[in-house]
């Protein structure tokens, strides 16, 4: 049986280097040498992207090519790991996650629900150009705890049919202790205090602190 | 009385005038100007752009105007026909041009400007200001550097993938059309009486690509793209993201010395490291005029202007300003950048 933290230094050293097929050959060995797809999930994927996120945002050295694409190998791994998942492992919660109504700007979504994935979240993609009614049924439909709305442009950001609107419906419908709201994109990285004015919950600054927001969000609908 | 091309001409010396420049970055409410209700018309007509930068400059008196639209407007010269337009803010790129590798292969650089029917209504726009301005403020025309044009042509998501992880051959291909076109877009603007060029590249900074990749294709198709035009009216801008660690590159390699900092930039660091060789603006983060209240406004223009004007060379400016910016607060901006930036007293 292969030693679990020098497959996890060789997976990080990969996916840093964003080397895709290295990262799925480690992942295919260890499979093939008997170690549990949940074991490599919990032990290697998830901490992988943990620290890599952590250490480029300590070192001031994240961009967001290596974000996105990291992010993405990350995902597709966790994925077809969890598929090979003979009991369900500890899903966080649902989040439902778009971007706001005349925003078609994906990439951030991308990211966040990739690193959500390969955290195990359940993840709802509303797509692009999402009205707030829509994303509130979603998010009724599919029990999330939380709807995540992504802007790149001020308007969309801090218009009447993103967070603000999405809020005006949860406060009618009185959802809202059991629907929370989380924002990002670029106006919300210029602006830290921005996420309030748009009557978010918390907002994420990139994929690792996206999942930490949606676990603290999912933790007070709970609580 | 000063005018905004002698404030500018002073600074880019490292003279005094009256005042530093400051410069203010309108456009989406040129249609409020004008009261037209519509941006989608505002946006048709040249004449209406022209007619609102000469009217909100005069109204503001800041020190600039400018021939430029809308970023997504240059995926029309590429062939994209689908702008979704929006009444309280910018308008987007409905439809990528680029769907597939087959779409690159046959994508035609726009370089016949001045006959392309996409581009007929900034030809007028830009005649109308060039002849009512009278050469009194800087006409700032903005060009798209070809490692950042893709993103609007095939998604971000996309054109980060081809780059980082497709084949090399089909994304030279792609940057070459787009430098193609980024050199006819420079040649345009000179000719047609820009003061000044921003050429803009987000992929230069280290906050998209990893240094590496900075260094060893983004540096050298920038090259490409301005090769041959004269430098001194060139001004280099990441689009928002930070890019002090470069500065001292671009201008070994690139030859440019004029820089638009990020707002996120440590402006006094931005400063040293250009060292008076050319004009530095540092930039107020604009998302925050959407929700602060005139004092807060005013300590941050007096920061800005504090770290960034001893030893002159230096202007103030924004980013691309919101359209939800109440007008209370241009003003309050501009009111502290004209005073904290008073240079004759």
């Amino acid at each position: 049986m292969q030693d679990i933290s020098e497959l996890q230094k060789s997976y990080f050293h990969a996916l840093c280097e964003l080397d895709e097929k290295k990262t799925s050959s480690l992942i295919e060995g260890a499979l093939a040498g008997g170690v549990k797809p949940d074991e490599l999930l919990i032990k290697v994927v998830i901490p992988s992207i943990d620290q890599m996120n952590e250490e480029l945002i300590m070192g001031q050295e994240i961009n967001l090519a290596q974000h996105y694409l990291s992010a993405k190998i990350s995902e597709s791994i966790a994925m077809k790991l969890l598929d090979q998942v003979q009991t369900a492992g500890e899903c966080p919660g649902c989040v439902v996650i778009g971007t706001a109504v005349g925003d078609f700007h994906g990439l951030g979504k991308k990211i966040v629900i990739a690193c959500l994935r390969a955290h195990m979240f359940k993840v709802i993609d509303a797509g692009t150009h999402v009205s707030p009614e829509a994303f509130v049924d979603l998010a009724i439909e599919n029990n999330a705890q939380v709807i995540g709305i992504s802007s790149m442009m001020a308007h969309t950001a801090t218009g009447p049919n993103g967070a603000l609107g999405v809020r005006k419906i949860l406060r009618e419908r009185e959802l809202e202790g059991k629907i929370k709201i989380m924002v990002g994109g670029a106006p919300f990285r210029f602006d830290h205090g921005l996420y309030e004015h748009v009557n978010a919950d918390g907002w994420g600054e990139n994929g690792l602190e996206a999942v930490a927001t949606a676990k603290r969000l999912i933790k007070e609908v709970e609580g | 009385m000063t005018t905004g091309m002698e404030r500018l001409a002073a600074a880019v010396k490292g003279a005094r005038s009256d005042r530093i420049p400051v410069f203010c970055n309108l456009f989406d409410q040129g249609a409020r100007e004008l009261g037209i209700s519509s941006i989608e018309e505002y946006y048709s007509k040249g004449e209406n752009v022209a007619e609102a930068q000469l009217a909100m400059q005069k109204k503001y008196g800041y020190d600039n105007l400018w021939n430029l639209f809308f970023v997504g407007k240059e995926a029309e010269l590429f062939g994209c026909r689908k702008i979704i337009f929006a009444n309280d803010g910018s308008p987007n790129v409905g439809e990528f041009v680029i769907k597939g590798y087959d779409d690159i292969h046959k994508l035609e650089a726009p370089v016949e400007l001045e006959s392309h029917p996409q581009f007929a209504e900034c030809i007028k726009c830009m005649e109308i200001l060039v002849r009512e301005n009278k050469g009194e403020q800087p006409i700032i025309a903005y060009v798209t550097a070809s490692m950042t044009l893709p993103v609007i042509l095939m998604g971000m998501d996309n054109w980060l993938e081809l780059l980082l992880a497709g084949p090399a051959e089909v994304r030279d291909e792609l940057i070459a059309k787009c430098c193609e076109y980024v050199r006819a877009h420079i040649a345009y603007q000179i000719k047609a009486g820009a003061d000044c060029i921003v050429y803009a590249n987000p992929f230069a900074s280290t906050s998209i690509l990893p240094m590496s990749m900075v260094e060893e294709l983004s540096f050298p198709w920038m090259e490409k793209d301005i090769a041959g035009f004269d430098r001194g009216s060139m001004v280099f801008y990441c689009g928002g993201a930070a890019f002090n660690n470069v500065i001292e590159k671009v201008i070994e390699r690139l030859g440019l010395l004029n820089f638009y900092l990020s707002p996120m930039a440590d402006i006094a660091e931005g400063r040293r490291i250009v060292d008076g060789r050319g004009l530095v603006c540092g930039a107020f983060d604009d998302m925050k005029l959407l929700h602060w209240g005139r004092e807060e406004i005013r300590r941050e223009v007096k920061r800005i202007i504090d770290a960034g004007m001893p030893g002159n060379r230096f202007a103030f400016g924004v980013q691309g300003m919101p359209l939800g910016i109440p007008e209370d607060n241009i003003h309050y901006m501009l009111e502290a950048a004209f005073e904290f930036g008073r240079q004759d007293g």
